[in-house]
């Protein structure tokens, strides 16, 4: 076949010959040949088709991945692009070989990619990382690249095969999730509020970064109820465990406010709210947000000492004021009535007595003696109340009423308020504003005098009873510093106070108000700590004369 | 009662009506020449602004005060001594007062020793 194969030149000498010599048998050989390079060609052809049929296939099915296929040489240069990829860019395969310089991708992404892909290169590793490409009309996507190396026998690198999948839509929510608690994050820190949600069932609370903050804990230090308690003011426990049970029991959102010390000893105010909601499976959550509100805490002290003194000063500046006038009124007429006497005594001493004289003078001092009288009489007249507003009152409520408006003084200074109003109260009759101070201002005497007990709890008690049958009673029971026997009856004297910020006005103030209902006000030392106010008053008063209330 | 001019004049200015009735004539009784006057204004105007030894003298009044009178007599080189008079006991009013030369500051009531010493300290002032 070899000098057959040399002589073959082509076809078309096979045709000449066979022109020239159908019969020959070197002829007929070589139209044998022609035959069999035909029918080879034929099926060559056939096999090239069918080739070309099936990459045309792979290649639709390279087209319909929904994603963006690229093929890389070994040394990376790109070699073929799916219909997706040249559709995306809006460019040509030629084009996007030039990726790495024609804005197709990101500027931002594009150090770090050729970086990163240089480095795939030559390792010959999987590759895998995110990148925005350019679309046609110049919008960026972000693409997930996952790229894979085709190895031959050897292992070599022959091609490097590359799937960009569009995650725009998952990076933008992401992205949106992190800002949302970036944003949600900075709140918290803003507002100093922290949130938590409490597992009851596994005793493990999570924390948020701020309610880690406000509580002081290492980010991430596991939260029992032992190690809150561990730091949290022991007075403040009870409390805060009574509103966590009610929470629980109830379903409904409950407050609580409780301190704590810090690692570096600092006192801080923690205040919240809180509610249980059924988590996952069932399991009871304890939903809630802390807040820190020491600097509040702080600053409403401040002012509540500021303005304390502040009525202090104004009080003691009123009755300087009164006091500065009431001298002067009084030392002028004084003045007359000592300078008339001593006129009077040197004219009976003369020689002969000046009669006429002395009696002239002894009249003026009767006159400045009654100017003086008038002065008094004046500022009686200025002091009382002309008027005495009386009606028909039910203490129980005239006493609900005061402690409604002490209670956040109470709460503040931490007194436990018991109250016991006796049912079948009658009603009385009296001014009701004068007897709501009188009740008030025992009521503020009490919780002054626990001011200075720490080492037992601060128990105020209420009780409003019925007396004799015609009598009305009201105790204030506190468990304060008490009051001896012998200052027992002092208490009631004007300017007699045993408060470094007190006048000493209020009881004796009070006495005279519940004297004015002819009732009686008194003070006896409690069996164990502290001391016990009560006033009692009749249901109905008889008026002292005539119809007519007395006016001291 | 004795010839004035022979005993030295003692005023008082004072709007208050039972100390200018009262003080002139515990004074006369005391042997000075004494006349009242109800205000600094009246006081300024009279023939007695040349001949009082010493000025027993309100702080408050209305119209012009006593420490007003004692600035303006200043300015009028009238140097009469005086004694200031006043119902408000400030100890700081009068330290002031005799820091500018007033020879005493009388509380109101004041005691008839104390008026006398206060008069005689302002009688040695001349």
């Amino acid at each position: 076949m070899t000098e057959d194969a040399a002589s073959l030149e082509s076809p078309a000498d096979d045709l000449a010959r066979l022109h020239s010599s159908v019969n020959d048998p070197g002829g007929r050989m070589a139209l044998e040949r022609v035959a069999q390079r035909i029918s080879e060609l034929t099926a060559d052809n056939e096999a090239l088709r069918k080739q070309l049929a099936e990459r045309g296939s792979a290649e639709e099915a390279i087209d319909s991945i929904p994603g963006l296929v690229v093929a890389l040489a070994p040394d990376g240069e790109v070699e073929f692009v799916n219909r997706q990829g040249v559709e995306f860019f809006g460019q040509p395969l030629e084009e996007l070989k030039h990726w790495g310089t024609n804005g197709a991708i990101h500027p931002e992404d594009l150090p770090r990619l050729i970086e990163d892909f240089t480095q795939a290169i030559a390792s010959g590793q999987p590759f895998e990382w995110e990148v925005r490409g350019r679309r046609f009309d110049g919008a960026y996507r972000w693409f997930q690249s996952r790229g894979y190396p085709l190895r031959d026998a050897s292992g070599r690198v022959v091609r490097w095969y590359n799937l960009l999948t569009d995650i725009h839509d998952r990076k933008r929510a992401e992205e949106e999730l992190r800002r949302a608690h970036d944003s949600f994050a900075d709140a918290q820190r803003l507002s100093k509020t922290g949130s938590f949600i409490t597992d009851l069932l596994a005793d493990d609370t999570k924390f948020s970064e701020e309610a880690y903050r406000i509580m002081e804990y290492e980010p991430g230090t596991k939260v029992t109820a032992q190690r809150s308690a561990s730091i949290m003011h022991p007075d403040d426990l009870p409390a805060f465990s009574s509103a966590v049970n009610v929470g629980l029991t109830t379903g409904a959102d409950v407050n609580f406010a409780f301190r704590i010390t810090t690692p570096r000893g600092t006192l801080k105010h923690v205040r919240g709210v809180a509610h249980v909601s059924r988590g996952i499976e069932g399991r009871p959550l304890f939903v809630g947000a802390l807040q820190d509100v020491t600097e509040g805490m702080l600053a409403e002290e401040a002012l509540n000492k500021a303005r304390a003194e502040l009525a202090h000063v104004a009080r003691v500046a009123t009755v300087s004021t009164l006091t500065a006038s009431i001298a002067h009124e009084i030392n002028q007429p004084l003045s007359g009535i000592i300078t008339n006497a001593g006129t009077c005594l040197r004219m009976l001493a003369a020689d002969p007595p000046d009669i006429d004289g002395a009696r002239e003078t002894a009249r003026r001092t009767i006159r400045d003696g009654n100017r003086a009288s008038d002065v008094v009489t004046r500022l009686r007249a200025l002091f009382s109340k002309k008027e005495f507003a009386l009606e028909s009152l039910d203490l129980n409520d005239a006493t609900r009423e005061v402690i409604a408006l002490s209670l956040s003084d109470l709460q503040r200074q931490r007194v436990v308020l018991q109250s016991e109003f006796a049912d079948d109260l009658p009603k009385v009759t009296g001014d009701r504003v004068q007897l709501q101070q009188v009740i008030l201002n025992l009521v503020r005497n009490a919780s002054d005098a626990m001011i200075d007990v720490e080492d037992r709890p601060r128990r105020l008690l209420i009780r409003t009873e019925r007396e004799h049958g015609d009598r009305v009673r009201v105790m204030v029971r506190d468990s304060g510093i008490g009051v001896d026997r012998q200052t027992m009856d002092k208490l009631f004297d004007a300017f007699y106070t045993t408060k470094s910020g007190g006048m000493g006005i209020g009881l004796s103030v009070s006495r005279s108000i519940v004297e004015r209902h002819q009732g009686r006000l008194w003070a006896e030392p409690n069996d164990g700590p502290g001391a016990t106010f009560s006033f009692s008053i009749p249901l109905e008063p008889i008026p002292r004369s005539h119809g007519q209330w007395p006016k001291d | 009662m004795e010839v004035m001019g022979q005993q030295p004049l003692v005023s008082v200015v004072d709007d208050d009506e039972s100390v200018r009735e009262s003080l002139p004539d515990l004074l006369r009784q005391c042997g000075f020449a004494a006349q009242g006057f109800s205000s600094a204004e009246a006081f300024l105007a009279s023939e007695a602004l040349g001949e009082t030894r010493c000025l027993i003298l309100d702080i408050a009044m209305p119209g012009m005060s006593g420490p007003d009178l004692q600035q303006e007599l200043i300015r009028r080189r009238h140097q009469i001594p005086i004694v200031f008079i006043t119902a408000h006991s400030d100890e700081s009013v009068r330290l002031e007062l005799l820091a500018r030369g007033a020879a005493e500051c009388l509380f109101k009531p004041f005691s008839e020793t104390a008026l006398m010493n206060a008069i005689n300290t302002a009688l040695g002032m001349r």
